[in-house]
């Protein structure tokens, strides 16, 4: 009796330690410190601070790219409805400035319904590629396409020109821009003053940049030798969504840059939507854009020595099936849906699938599974938000132009 | 005991003998090679599956489908000759009377097959990957027929593939859940041994990685493979980041320093670990003298690992240079 009831004992104390332990467990993956960081995280982490991304690059095949009068006239037009069919949409239907220029959709949704969710414009000036499948090289090139889509604008060429045709502040801010009004019986006429129309778009465009978020704040903190825990810039768990950013979620493998992009093409495994074959990416897209008159090797690319190097050295081949284009992570809660067909709707979908990493359907998906927790899954997710910032533009350029 | 179990694993190894015949019974020109979906048209190969998203997500499947709604089928195809072939694809109602055994002939003596076609996707040529999508509303069985005509020679390669949707064939489950519980009880006597396997080859991986990152270190001149040539690069961007566009200079020897002019070369590379090349085509845009060679349209995406392989053409000899660098 009296040795049984002391394994008893000994055995509820077995228990009592254990539960402890998983306590306080618990408690330290819950609440406890993350670790400080080491030179090459802090490198790392350094990357990605928006104080280091270069100086916006010229566009050498837009020659109105950085002039004001180009801008206000880009403005304009953004905002204006008349060029569509129906009066009704403008470039800022899609790209809402309220939203980090998108619509908050899975797919746009203008006269019909576009092919793809719409991706937001800031901060594209710095992409070689536009589009999720980079049909288009340049911004002005990009913004041309809409305006003639049936589901998008509606419109065409001649159209829009006898739209800047009619508005005496458009026809004198295009001539005194681009020179004598088009001869709208010759096509090379008509193709060069819509491609006009695109390099104003393009120059307001150029505008629109990321701004200083809760995560630069915190690396500025940094960099100026400040504690690493500082709970002013970044929350415990955000911290520790960060070092797995940077380290076991391999995400800066894509995601990486001041802009969180390398703009360049990846399959990730995403299933198709419903009513659509799987999208097939920038396997199709490298060759639409090829083939596109209004690209940078164009006769239309103001760049007179057609250097062109993203575009000479493009590359081809199978690894571009089903391949779209990296997206930025700033401003994540405000361009929701996510993924090229809008296929998640929060990002716990999207991080449950990068955990995953299923073989896709068509292609090979690149990344592969991740094996985090959901505690772990939850930092990265605080952390991603703490990329949320303003746009750094000024207010003027973030609503309509008032009427002249 | 282990005689014990060594005999029970291989009573079940001879049960799934028997049994895996009746599952993986190859439907027409779609077949089981090495657990990879295969559809032969004629003598051109493609990867085949079917998804059905909205209901299953990524599960996938080789021919038939257990679940109503919307299919897609997908072709990748392992033979270029499909890339430019006119492909079309029907679907038809399994009406021959021949079930999962119909063939070619058995659908060629179908009177109307118009009349029974639920899909027609009429002849085209679409590169690298062909897809359709297909709803279906009823559990039945169905013939797939599959068409590839070569542009240059006007040949015509045509397969069929009879399939079920929704398993209504009564027969199956049994089987099946036979073969799982083989399966898996093969796969649990298999596991012992693959921990063991797994562990050593985890050891030989973390060896071999180590050892690629000493090689990395600090080397200034490569050689290449069979000893012809020397190669040194020189980038107009460093250091070298990434996402960014730029060119470099090699400077090629042979074995003996003397400088290699006149050479052709070619430039690949990639990221062995995530099994993709260069975002970009860099080719030699110039020769410069003295062994020296401008290439141009060099760009990495991504930081880590990453391999060059440049091959070298001089006068009769050839030979290739792996230049491996960390970004």
């Amino acid at each position: 009796m009296a040795i049984s009831s002391k394994s008893g004992s000994r055995w509820l104390a077995l228990v009592v330690a254990i539960l402890l332990l998983a306590t306080v467990w618990y408690g330290w993956q819950r609440y406890g410190n993350p670790a400080s960081w080491s030179f090459d995280e802090r490198t790392l982490i350094a990357s990605l601070w928006i104080e280091n991304l270069p100086p916006l690059p010229p566009d050498p095949t837009n020659a109105v790219a950085d002039d004001p009068r180009a801008q206000a006239l880009g403005h304009r037009l953004f905002f204006d409805t008349r060029l569509s069919s129906n009066g009704m949409i403008s470039c800022a239907t899609c790209h809402q400035p309220i939203r980090h220029f998108t619509d908050g959709l899975s797919k746009g949704v203008a006269l019909g319904m576009s092919k793809r969710n719409t991706p937001s414009i800031v901060g594209t000036a710095y992409s070689p590629w536009l589009y999720w499948d980079g049909r288009k090289d340049s911004q002005w090139s990009q913004a041309l396409a809409p305006l003639e889509d049936p589901n998008e604008h509606g419109g065409n060429r001649l159209k829009i020109l006898s739209v800047i045709a009619s508005d005496s502040a458009y026809r004198s801010a295009y001539e005194s821009l681009f020179g004598a009004p088009p001869d709208l019986t010759r096509q090379q006429d008509i193709d060069r003053a819509f491609a006009n129309a695109g390099k104003a778009i393009a120059a307001y465009e150029r505008l629109l940049m990321h701004g200083i978020s809760r995560f630069d704040a915190y690396v500025a903190h940094l960099e100026a030798g400040g504690d690493s825990l500082d709970q002013n810039f970044l929350s415990n768990n955000e911290i520790k969504g960060l070092r797995l950013f940077i380290g076991e979620a391999r995400c800066t493998e894509c995601h990486n840059g001041p802009l969180f992009s390398n703009n360049e093409f990846h399959n990730t495994g995403l299933l198709s939507i419903a009513g659509e074959t799987p999208d097939r990416g920038r396997i199709d897209g490298v060759r639409t854009l090829l083939a596109d008159p209004f690209n940078c090797l164009g006769e239309f690319s103001d760049d007179s020595i057609r250097a062109c190097s993203e575009l000479r050295y493009a590359r081809m081949g199978a690894e571009l099936i089903g391949a779209t284009r990296t997206p930025s992570l700033r401003n994540l809660a405000n361009t929701a849906p996510f993924q090229s067909k809008g296929q998640f709707q929060s990002l716990p979908e999207v991080l449950r699938h990068y955990n995953q990493a299923p073989p896709a359907m068509i292609g090979h998906n690149e990344a592969k599974s991740l094996g985090l927790s959901n505690w772990e899954l939850r930092n990265l997710e605080a952390f991603l938000h703490a990329l949320a910032a303003p746009i750094a533009a000024d207010q003027y350029w973030l609503q309509p132009p008032p009427i002249e | 005991m282990v005689s014990n179990a060594v005999r029970r694993y291989f009573l079940f190894a001879a049960l799934s003998l028997l049994v895996l015949p009746g599952i993986a019974h190859a439907h027409g020109g779609v077949v089981d090679e090495n657990d990879l979906c295969i559809i032969n048209i004629g003598y051109l190969k493609a990867r085949f599956k079917i998804y059905v998203p909205q209901q299953t997500g990524h599960d996938e499947y080789c021919e038939d489908i257990p679940v109503r709604g919307e299919s897609v089928f997908i072709m990748e195809y392992q033979h270029d000759g499909l890339s430019e072939a006119e492909i079309d694809f029907r679907i038809i109602k399994n009406v021959t009377g021949k079930s999962t055994f119909a063939q070619l002939d058995d659908v060629l003596a179908i009177d109307d097959i118009d009349a029974v076609t639920i899909h027609y996707a009429p002849p085209r040529v679409v590169p690298d990957v062909f897809t359709l999508l297909q709803s279906f509303d009823e559990d039945g069985e169905y013939i797939g027929i599959v068409s590839a005509t070569r542009t240059d020679t006007g040949k015509v390669y045509t397969t069929v593939f009879p399939f079920e949707v929704g398993y209504i064939g009564a027969g199956v489950w049994p089987w099946l859940i036979a073969g799982f519980l083989v399966l898996q009880f093969n796969y649990w006597f298999m596991s012992r041994r693959r921990t063991k396997a797994a562990a050593i080859a985890a050891v030989i991986l973390v060896v071999s990685a180590l050892q690629t990152g000493r090689v990395v270190a600090d080397e200034t001149s490569w050689a290449s493979k069979a000893g012809y040539f020397q190669v040194q690069y020189a980038s107009n961007l460093e250091p070298i980041v990434i996402n960014k566009i730029h060119s470099w200079i090699l400077q090629v020897e042979s074995a003996d320093g003397k400088a290699v002019t006149g050479a052709e070369i070619t430039i690949d590379g990639g990221m062995p670990e995530h099994n993709h090349g260069l975002p970009t085509l860099p080719r030699v845009v110039e020769e410069l003298g003295e062994g020296r060679y401008r290439v141009a349209g060099m760009r990495f995406h991504m930081g880590g690992y990453w391999e060059l392989r440049i091959s070298i053409a001089a006068g009769s000899r050839r030979d290739d240079v792996l230049i491996t660098l960390n970004l």
